[in-house]
């Protein structure tokens, strides 16, 4: 008990940085839950390729494991056209494999959703191959701000500034829902879109919107995960995918904050859970919160239980 | 119209001459095949049958999207490859073995599905991958502290399939064993479709809160159908491991039940053929895109997204152009326009003769409200109601919109349970019970908004309605026991009596019309003739005239009458139109605000100041 005890403090900092991460790809889930009612399974390739975009970056702005520009401009690069390829992205496979489907069954766009999300897998399979791509990021951070000792708790500087970024993007986009009038207009959509319309609102912008952030914090999310592991490969999509979609169910999906809270909390107990179980049961943790929080409070922890109307 | 004796004669002969092409193939086919190589494929080309058709009965026959299907696959094949094999040093006969794992494989289904078939559709497909996922994490993990699954090396050399003193190793043997289980399958679902299951799953994915009013158990029809397409997947999967003679981790992952579904898919969810079809192509097409192989998983990926956008039907599927281009429902065989309304309907011509036995109402209390309360958060859509309705009298509730009439229909029929208060039908307490249980006791209702099931036709929309009162179960549906043939042919009778109520608007050519084809006042008259074909004694009629012209309300209301007078059903309706209150009802009640203001003859009720003032608003003083 008093090994475990020790251990806390830094898994608690671990537990925050996998959180942030899960936070950031829940909101994508989220958002376009709430809006389309779908689960879009093709999310966590979304977040997979803008681990990739990231390294594409960081490859060509690299010489020989140096960088050529300003390392702390580099990381920022780095991320920003990760969220623009995936923004663009999350746009092209909204306008072609899910708006087709509008007003077609749910289970047809779940079945869009997961060939599409099996077509970019294999496209990034067949274009990239199978190894995973290494990010050379010693070179980024000089010796002496790598590391940082608290007592018994090691940051790496990785890890405060994958924290630190999620929760920024999470700050201004919880900004913009509340203060802007596009953020209005996606409450006002996400709630009772004919009403919506009827008042005015583009609502196919309105979804295009919703795919366009919700893929961007996606793709800075799987940047964020590349630097901090230094690696990625065609396979994470789907894993990280379903992480982020346990985090929204667990924060009621629909909801951006419980989202947010989602991500965290399931960031946390995956690192504790570390402590007890072997690692390689890491994963079985996520998916048994899931399963339970389904069958106990499916509405998640700040969703809102609805009767359903007849 | 041509005789139907010589149709079904024709039928018959080609059915015939189908089935023996089919076992003329069949039989000479692995004999046939150009080397050993193809031999296989031929044979995996069956297992994939299997595999489709059953998942078909889970997300085609019922709609829900089960994504642990492939991991139930699995589950078969492990269960049988550590039954027979060197790993526990456990050598069980195949004919032991092979139902085991489709059991087991039911009965992890049958709790993973009894745990989660509360869920909405998109939960239900989350809940099932997190279970692939856990699977197939088991899989590679516990090949230690204990060696259970082998790891990532999986299980191999099992036992070869022994019977009656016969053992089974050549290809050709599996060939014939593996396409002899793929032939029973087939027959299965077949069959299965055609009965009172496959149209309860039908309307289930058409309306699933409309299937369970209309008596079919829903939730129980859903775990059966997740069940049974475990079932089939643990029986293929128990095959699949005798046929490759091992098990690995990675024959069951999840670019596996991507292509399962293509399969489904691309044949059309829910259509037998279709899918029959869907499985061979995608079993046989990409081996001749072999040099493209990697592009192979990108393919498949393509399809679905093509498919759902262009074809959701499938190459087969029976909503598509083709059939209706085949089927006109408004013409008639020689391509005549058929005239949209034939003959306004009159009570005394339906079917029944003059001498026919006339009820009235008597003063027996059938259903009885006690004090039953509705809240929904903070709003009380019907505050504390108590009323009792008399056995075979026409009970008419009005009040204006938001009087929580059509909320109190949907407490009495079980889709809300009261907040508080009892319902008693003839006695017993009916409230609490689900909808499909009330409707069984002896309710049946109609929707204010019509809730059929487009895409079945007529005969289909009332034979749904009978669910509640057959019981074959799968044993007698799969093996055409007596019991299935009687009630068979006893649900037709009897869905043909009550549709007949109607003449010539719900009858002859209209047998076989899916019912979005219908006009609007047909499609009203097929919801009553559908709570008719329950076998309720009650029948609650929400506006039943809703949107109705003149003509088409004398009529309908002329019918409600003779739905009482002629067949003795007791009736509530809810209606607006006060000329029809005015003329079939024996009592009014009157609702505002949730609470009863008033009730009586209608000219009480109508006289009635506080009646007056909730539609009318009050006066001025």
């Amino acid at each position: 008990m008093d090994a475990y005890l020790e251990q806390l403090p830094q898994q608690l900092v671990n537990g925050l940085t996998l959180g942030g991460v899960y936070a950031l790809i829940a909101i994508g889930y989220t958002m376009v839950y709430g809006i389309l009612l779908m689960l879009n399974f093709a999310h966590g390739e979304i977040y997979m390729i803008g681990g990739f975009a990231g390294w594409w970056t960081l490859n060509l702005l690299t010489r020989n494991n140096v960088p050529m520009i300003n390392a702390a401009l580099l990381i920022f690069f780095m991320i920003v056209a990760a969220m623009m390829v995936t923004a663009f992205l999350g746009m092209t496979v909204e306008r072609l494999a899910y708006r087709p489907l509008r007003k077609s069954p749910r289970m047809n766009l779940l079945l869009s959703a997961l060939g599409v999300s099996m077509f970019l897998q294999n496209a990034v399979l067949t274009f990239q191959g199978a190894k995973p791509r290494f990010f050379s990021t010693s070179a980024l951070i000089p010796e002496s701000i790598r590391i940082f000792n608290f007592g018994t708790v090691v940051i790496s500087f990785m890890r405060i500034l994958v924290i630190a970024v999620a929760f920024l993007l999470m700050g201004v986009l919880t900004v913009f829902i509340k203060k802007s009038k596009v953020g209005k207009a996606m409450r006002a959509t996400a709630q009772d879109s004919e009403a919506a319309s009827f008042m005015g609102i583009d609502t196919d912008r309105i979804i295009v919107l919703v795919f366009l952030i919700g893929s961007a914090l996606g793709g800075a999310a799987g940047t964020l995960v590349g630097l901090l592991f230094t690696q990625v490969d065609y396979y994470v999509g789907f894993q990280a995918g379903l992480k982020g979609f346990t985090a929204a169910v667990l924060g009621g999906i629909g909801n951006i904050f419980g989202a947010m809270l989602g991500g965290i909390i399931l960031g946390l107990l995956e690192a504790l859970a570390t402590t007890f179980f072997p690692a390689a049961y890491k994963d079985v943790v996520a998916f048994v919160v899931l399963i339970l929080v389904l069958m106990f409070r499916p509405w998640g922890l700040m969703g809102e239980k609805v009767p359903e109307k007849v | 119209m041509n005789t139907p004796t010589i149709e079904m004669d024709s039928g018959r002969s080609l059915r015939l001459l189908l089935y023996s092409v089919a076992a003329a193939i069949l039989l000479s086919a692995p004999h046939l095949m150009p080397s050993t190589y193809w031999l296989r494929i031929y044979a995996m080309t069956g297992l994939y049958v299997m595999l489709a058709l059953g998942l078909n009965v889970v997300a085609g026959f019922a709609g829900l999207l089960d994504l642990a299907y492939v991991a139930f696959f699995g589950m078969g094949a492990y269960v049988f490859a550590l039954l027979s094999s060197d790993q526990f040093n456990i050598h069980l006969p195949f004919l032991v073995t092979l139902p085991l794992a489709a059991f087991v494989t039911m009965g992890v289904g049958f709790a993973l599905g009894s745990t989660s078939m509360r869920l909405k559709g998109d939960y239900l497909a989350i809940v099932t991958l997190a279970f692939a996922q856990i699977f197939k994490l088991l899989l590679v993990n516990l090949d230690r502290p204990i060696n259970i699954t082998g790891g990532v090396n999986g299980i191999y050399n099992l036992d070869p399939i022994r019977f009656f003193g016969f053992t089974l190793i050549s290809p050709v043997g599996y060939a014939y064993l593996i396409w002899l289980a793929a032939v029973v399958v087939i027959i299965g679902c077949f069959r299965l479709k055609r009965s009172r299951y496959g149209r309860g799953w039908e309307a289930i994915r058409e309306d699933e809160l409309a299937a369970e009013v209309m008596g079919v158990n829903t939730s129980w029809m859903k775990l059966k159908a997740f069940a049974g397409g475990a079932f089939i997947a643990g029986a293929t999967g128990a095959v699949f491991a005798s046929f490759q003679d091992s098990v690995f981790p990675n024959n069951f992952d999840f670019p596996q039940l991507v292509i399962v579904y293509c399969m489904v898919i691309l044949g059309g969810l829910g259509n037998v053929p279709g899918v029959i079809l869907g499985a061979v192509l995608l079993s046989i097409l990409p081996e001749f895109l072999r040099e493209y192989g990697a592009y192979r998983m990108m393919f498949y990926g393509l399809i679905l997204i093509l498919l759902m956008a262009l074809r959701p039907q499938g190459i087969m599927g029976s909503i598509g152009f083709l059939s209706a281009a085949r089927k006109r429902p408004d013409k008639d065989e020689s391509g005549v326009l058929r005239a949209s309304t034939d003959l306004y309907y009159r009570p005394e011509e339906s079917g029944s003769g003059q001498g026919r036995k006339r009820y009235a109402r008597s003063e027996r209390v059938v259903l009885e409200v006690q004090e039953v309360l509705q809240s929904f958060g903070g709003v009380v859509a019907v505050d504390k109601l108590s009323f009792q309705v008399r056995e075979m009298e026409i009970l008419s509730i009005i009040g204006p919109n938001g009087a929580g009439k059509t909320t109190l229909f949907n407490v009495v029929t079980g889709i809300y349970p009261p907040t508080s208060g009892v319902i008693l039908y003839e006695g017993e307490k009916i409230s609490g019970l689900k909808p499909h249980k009330v409707v069984q006791a002896g309710i049946a209702r109609t929707f204010q908004n019509l809730r059929l099931f487009n895409n079945m036709t007529v005969l289909d929309n009332a034979k749904v309605a009978r669910f509640c009162r057959t019981k074959a179960g799968p044993l007698s549906i799969l093996l055409h026991l007596p019991l299935y043939k009687k009630e068979e042919t006893q649900t037709e009778h009897d869905v043909k009596e009550a549709l007949d109520l109607f003449g010539a608007r719900l009858t002859g050519y209209r047998f076989n019309q899916e019912a979005m084809f219908l006009s609007y006042a047909n499609r009203r008259r097929l919801e009553i003739a559908r709570a008719v074909c329950t076998g309720a004694k009650v029948l609650m009629l929400d506006e039943p005239s809703a949107g109705m012209n003149p003509q088409e309300t004398e009529e309908i209301t002329a019918f409600i009458k003779e739905l009482r007078d002629g067949h003795g059903y007791t009736i509530v309706v809810i209606e607006h139109k006060l000329n029809v209150v005015k003329s079939i009802s024996d009592r009014v009640i009157a609702l505002d605000y949730g609470r009863k203001i008033a009730e009586g003859s209608f000219e009480e009720v109508a006289d009635n100041p506080q009646v007056i003032e909730a539609y009318l608003g009050r006066k001025r003083h």
